[in-house]
C-alpha cells in the first residue's frame, strides 16, 4: 500500500478523530459555521469543538474569517471544486439510471 | 455539498418498484450488466455493468417497501453512500436518490480513502469488515 502523499500527515491526524470528521461535514452542508452553531448539534462542548477546529485549521482543511463577534469555519477550496465535478457525474449516472428503470417496469 | 440528488416518478406500485431496484434478476436487467445483492443490513452487494466497471459494497438499512440504503465502491476506493426512497403518489411511485460521500473530503486533498480505512491489507475495500464499521461511524 502507497505511503500517504508527503504533506498528508496532519491531514490523516485531523482526521483520525470521528469528532473532528463530524465538523468537517457538517461545516460542508451549512457551508460556514462558528464553533457555537457546531456545539449545538454536538454532544461536545463549544471548547471542545473550538479545538476541533484548531486542528482541522493547522491541517489546512479549514479557514476561517471574523464576522463581528464571532469566527465562521468554512472548508478551504479544493473539496469544494472535488465536490462539484464528481455531483454532475453522479448525477447523471443517476439519471441514466432512473430512466432504464422506468423503460422496465413501463413495458 | 457532496451529495446528489435525482428523482423519478415511476408508472408502478412501491411494492413492483421495490421489487425492481432489490431483486438482482430485475437489477440485471435495466441495469444492464450483473448485480448480486444479499438484501439485509450488512449484507454484501456487487453490481458490474459494463463499461462502469464493478461496484461492490454492503447494505446499510433495509426497509421495504420504502427504503433501501448502501455503500458501494469502485476499485478505486471511493466510497459513496446511496439512499433510495420510495414513495407512493397518484399515478405511481416516486423514487428518490441521494448518493453522497461523507469521506469525500479525504479524497478531495488526495489521501487514498481505501488505504487509510482499510488498512495494510486491504481487499476489495468495500468488502472490508473494519472499512464498513469506519463508514458508518464516519456516516454518522
Amino acid at each position: 500500500m502507497a505511503p500517504p502523499p508527503v504533506g498528508a500527515q496532519p491531514v490523516f491526524a485531523a482526521l483520525s478523530d470521528p469528532t473532528r470528521r463530524q465538523v468537517l461535514s457538517m461545516i460542508g452542508e451549512r457551508g460556514e459555521a462558528s464553533a457555537s452553531q457546531l456545539a449545538r448539534s454536538l454532544p461536545v462542548s463549544r471548547q471542545a469543538v473550538q479545538k476541533h477546529l484548531a486542528s482541522l485549521a493547522a491541517a489546512g482543511l479549514v479557514a476561517d474569517r471574523r464576522d463581528g463577534r464571532e469566527v465562521l469555519y468554512r472548508l478551504t477550496p479544493a473539496p469544494m471544486s472535488d465536490a462539484m465535478s464528481w455531483m454532475a457525474s453522479v448525477g447523471a449516472q443517476w439519471d441514466e439510471r432512473l430512466a432504464a428503470l422506468n423503460r422496465h417496469l413501463s413495458r | 455539498m457532496n451529495a446528489n440528488s435525482s428523482e423519478i416518478l415511476l408508472p408502478a406500485t412501491p411494492e413492483e418498484a421495490w421489487e425492481a431496484v432489490t431483486d438482482p434478476d430485475q437489477l440485471s436487467e435495466w441495469l444492464g450488466g450483473s448485480a448480486e445483492l444479499d438484501l439485509r443490513p450488512g449484507g454484501d452487494l456487487a453490481i458490474e455493468v459494463e463499461g462502469q466497471g464493478e461496484r461492490r459494497g454492503f447494505v446499510e438499512e433495509v426497509e421495504a417497501p420504502r427504503r433501501l440504503v448502501f455503500w458501494w465502491s469502485t476499485e478505486d476506493a471511493e466510497a459513496s453512500r446511496v439512499e433510495l426512497e420510495l414513495e407512493p403518489e397518484p399515478g405511481g411511485t416516486r423514487v428518490r436518490v441521494v448518493e453522497s460521500r461523507p469521506l469525500a473530503i479525504l479524497d478531495a486533498r488526495g489521501i487514498e480513502i481505501g488505504s487509510w480505512l482499510a488498512g495494510p491489507a486491504a481487499e476489495p475495500p468495500a468488502a472490508a469488515p473494519e472499512l464498513r464499521a469506519r463508514m458508518l461511524t464516519t456516516a454518522r
